[in-house]
């Protein structure tokens, strides 16, 4: 755009933006461009090529050079230079940094408004898990028999620990990124986000970290797995540098979008929605990015000490210089075992919001839910070591976390409890966001009981390592997790774009994907009770059929999730426009129109009962006094239930 | 207040209800099915080579005996709404289900059998722990010293002249305690059929021990990612009776 064009649109819109009109994608690929290659050929000139670590070093520095760049040029450090100036944002600028009249340029830009974050997290979601799925593709094809040499030890080792690396990113975000930026602020009765800039950095830096990750493989992959495990990763080539930033880069990127919304929602929440007056969705949410902000510090001191060994010569993990392995795997696990709640509870709990809509009931036991969230909570931090049974680490600790890990199966028994009370004597209305919650009970059990295997330390010696373990923790993120963001998918798309999704090719897509699923790890289970070690490029004869099924199943996967892009793209573009609460929801997000205004509220509502008043016909149900206000008339016992805060719970 | 019917007639009209029955006919079903199939799992882990790994695949099968009336009961529950209350087609349903919002009832039932099977589970695994680790007391145990590097298993006998081999040697029935290190990255020393498993970590030593009850020959594998031939880090372990063990450290050189 040339600058008298900018011009005129600035006059024909007398709005402020200033120079974030001119930033967008664009230029922050070529900020990241430009500062990547200036830092590298300054490390170059500046470094002494023959030490060892040189390579190290300009790694690590080219991509914090690219990671700054990519960022000036997004803009995301134009406010903080502006208020050092002291030169504060108008309410122009607000306007135009949430995207106010710019059509589709909005989700190429620094743009705050949260339901413009949450689309971008969507498609970075997407497209991480597109990559991560094709890179499942290869390494299922590699192991279609015993010795087929399809990869190679070398690339197939990088291909599982980009597979892990990319699909953990993806798992970690692919709730509470959309669903937690779109639907969350409107759910609770929110304008936005507490922190709308920072909402737009967590997300900048996710993308910014991406071409980071994915350069790993140009720098010789990474030979660890994505778990990274010390000494090995301090031997790696420099793609284990290019890991570490972008590792990171991600950490960061994390504790800032859970600072974020946790503030949100604990300060934002719409008059009257006292904690148990808030859906459960929200407090999924909460209770996930609240677990990332005391785990991923963990991963990313962990990287940290990893650089200080491999660019500066330190010797935390290197057992000759006085460190040791057993220090990364317990920084790893700290941040490893709460994170895979930080992807289950928010998957689940966005299941236990849909799935009193399709059962036409209320929550079955919502304190209960709620408790058992906190208890995951709690429980997960103090798991880890159950990863480090066979690591000779503690041995006498091996009993105290068997204890701790066992336990967690009763408050996960009680989020089971909830989901089948609720399902219980209801209107079972099978649409696909339904189909999510009956997949994720089948694959959930078996994924919950193969972790009691893994929990008893004695079988844990025979399992550990093995491919029934890569079985088990498919079961839990992909099975119910992945399932339970589908279900999500499915149940907030009309709200996000405004179209209902294409449900014939919904329910296409998602037989196709359950079945590939359980062929695929069921096979997977059956070679890792026979002795397969994970992460082998070719294996014993004994494991070639279930090898062979696993694989099978795999592509039925690969087919089911095409043509649920399919579906999704085509929904998006051309599907049914869809009402503002196709599903009579009773949450806040489904009594804003569509598309959902930008500041979501004309008058902010007033909560006065819970979300899930379904079958209770009583208007004091209703969940916000606007509701009530449309059945009795204006002012009837208004003032009655504002005073009586958290007593208006009816249980 | 409504006055409540006594517990007996409660029980009575529940246990009259369709749905109750409904339930536990799938859910007796389901808990057949499944249970026919608990010897799967010790079935595929294949016959045991040691006393530790009959353990495993007895915890394997009770556990899994122990999951299937809970999982028979969640999908029970599940299949008989989806049969009982569907509601099909594109349109909302008209009218909601009951306003049920809880039931205490069945929330301390179902708190208090899962809270039991977990006092169970733990019970079990520690007096299985208690088992498996007995072999390490035993009065003379045979000494293995375990090196991965790699990717390459070497074992050395310190007891027998320190003789070294790249395949694992053991006399059937003797206690074996395995000093295990690495002298590069970690690896994972994997004895398959006698359910023993712990890392070579460069620096330390750990132990782990085990008593090969099987004349045979079976899997060592290395269980962690080493690196490029990490799957190549395979070997043997040669379960022989005492005199054939004493002929082997002979022939290689050391003395018993």
């Amino acid at each position: 755009m040339s600058d008298v064009a900018v011009q005129e649109e600035a006059l024909a819109h007398p709005s402020g933006g200033g120079v974030m009109r001119r930033l967008n994608i664009g230029t922050a690929l070529a900020g990241g461009a430009v500062l990547g290659y200036v830092a590298w050929a300054l490390a170059h000139h500046f470094l002494q090529t023959d030490q060892p670590v040189t390579s190290d070093q300009v790694t690590v520095i080219t991509m914090a050079g690219w990671t700054v760049g990519f960022l000036a040029g997004i803009g995301a450090f134009t406010g903080p230079v502006r208020w050092l100036l002291g030169k504060d944002q108008t309410h122009e600028d607000e306007m135009f940094l949430a995207g106010k009249d710019q059509g589709i340029w909005r989700y190429f830009r620094f743009t705050t408004d949260h339901k413009v974050v949450g689309i971008q997290y969507l498609v970075v979601t997407m497209v991480l898990l597109g990559a991560g799925g094709i890179l499942a593709m290869l390494i299922r094809a590699d192991l279609v028999t015993p010795n087929s040499g399809f990869l190679g030890p070398q690339t197939y080792n990088a291909v599982v620990g980009m597979h892990g690396l990319l699909m953990i990113v993806a798992t970690i975000v692919m709730v509470t990124g959309p669903f937690g930026n779109f639907i969350v602020p409107i759910m609770i009765g929110a304008r936005d986000m507490a922190f709308p800039r920072l909402n737009a950095l967590s997300l900048w830096l996710l993308v910014a970290a991406i071409p980071v990750l994915l350069s790993t493989s140009l720098l010789g992959g990474i030979p660890t797995g994505w778990s990274g495990y010390a000494p090995l990763s301090d031997q790696g080539p420099p793609g284990m540098d290019a890991f570490l930033v972008g590792v990171i880069i991600f950490a960061i990127s994390s504790a800032i979008a859970g600072a974020n919304i946790t503030t949100t929602i604990l300060t934002m929440r719409a008059r009257g929605m006292t904690w148990n007056r808030t859906p459960i969705f929200v407090w999924g949410v909460m209770a996930s990015v609240g677990l990332a902000i005391p785990a991923f510090p963990m991963f990313m001191s962990a990287m940290v000490l990893l650089g200080v060994d491999r660019s500066l010569t330190g010797q935390f993990y290197v057992a000759t210089g006085g460190g040791s392995g057993w220090l990364y795997q317990n920084l790893f696990w700290l941040m490893g075992h709460p994170e895979v709640y930080v992807i289950v509870i928010p998957a689940i709990a966005a299941l236990l919001e849909l799935t009193p809509v399709f059962a036409r009931k209320p929550l079955f036991n919502y304190n209960a839910a709620v408790m058992a969230i906190a208890g995951i909570v709690g429980l997960s931090l103090l798991v880890w070591a159950h990863h480090m049974y066979a690591s000779g680490w503690a041995p006498d600790l091996n009993g105290p976390f068997m204890l701790t890990t066992e336990l967690i199966s009763i408050p996960t028994g009680v989020l089971f409890l909830v989901v089948l009370g609720t399902i219980w004597r209801g209107r079972v209305w099978t649409t696909l966001p339904m189909m999510a919650t009956y997949a994720m009970l089948w694959n959930f059990i078996i994924g919950g009981v193969t972790g009691i295997y893994l929990s008893d330390v004695p079988a844990d010696y025979a399992l550990h390592g093995s491919m029934f373990v890569t079985a088990h923790f498919h079961y839990t993120l992909m099975g119910a997790g992945l399932t339970g963001a589908i279900g999500a998918l499915a149940y907030w798309f009309p709200k996000m774009t405004g179209r209902m999704l294409n449900a014939r090719a919904g329910f296409v897509s998602f037989w196709f994907v359950q079945i590939g699923f359980n062929v695929t790890f069921l096979g997977m289970f059956a070679v890792g009770f026979a002795g397969q070690p994970r992460r082998v490029s070719h294996y014993d004869n004994l494991f070639a059929v279930g090898n062979l099924v696993s694989t099978m199943g795999a592509y039925i996967i690969g087919v089911g999730m095409l043509i649920l892009l399919y579906a999704v793209v085509s929904s998006w573009r051309s599907g049914v426009i869809a009402p503002a609460n196709p599903w009579g929801g009773k949450t806040l997000e489904w009594t804003v129109p569509n598309p959902v205004p930008l500041e979501n509220f004309e008058v902010l509502p007033v909560i006065i009962a819970d979300p899930y008043g379904y079958g209770e016909g009583d208007p004091s149900s209703l969940h916000t006094r606007e509701q009530r206000e449309a059945v009795v008339g204006v002012g009837a016992g208004s003032s009655e239930h504002d005073a009586h805060g958290s007593e208006g719970e009816s249980s | 207040m409504t006055s409540t019917p006594p517990f007996g007639e409660r029980a009575r009209s529940w246990w009259h209800r369709p749905e109750t029955r409904g339930v536990l006919l799938i859910w007796a079903v389901l808990t057949i099915v499944l249970v026919l199939f608990c010897w799967v799992p010790a079935h595929l882990m294949g016959p045991p080579a040691s006393p530790t790994m009959h353990a495993i695949e007895s915890t394997v099968t009770v556990f899994t005996a122990a999951a299937c009336p809970v999982a028979a009961m969640v999908w029970a529950i599940a299949l008989y709404s989806l049969l009982k209350w569907r509601h099909r087609g594109v349109d909302q349903p008209s009218e909601d289900g009951p306003a049920i919002r809880g039931n205490g009832v069945v929330t301390s039932t179902w708190l208090l059998v899962s809270s039991a099977l977990c006092v169970f589970l733990l019970i079990w695994g520690l007096a299985e722990i208690g088992a498996v680790s007995a072999p390490a007391a035993s009065a003379d145990p045979l000494v293995v010293d375990v090196t991965g590097q790699q990717w390459v298993w070497t074992f050395s006998y310190p007891q027998d002249g320190n003789i070294e081999s790249a395949d694992l040697y053991l006399p059937v029935n003797r206690p074996v305690v395995f000093h295990v290190t690495s002298t590069d990255v970690i690896h994972s020393f994997w004895v398959v059929q006698m359910g023993i498993k712990i890392d070579a970590n460069p620096g330390a030593t750990t132990t782990t021990s085990v008593v090969p009850d099987k004349i045979g020959v079976f899997d060592v594998r290395c269980a962690e990612l080493c690196g490029l031939l990490h799957a190549d880090m395979e070997t043997t372990a040669n379960v022989v009776s005492p005199a054939a063990f004493r002929s082997w450290v002979v022939a290689n050189g050391g003395h018993v």
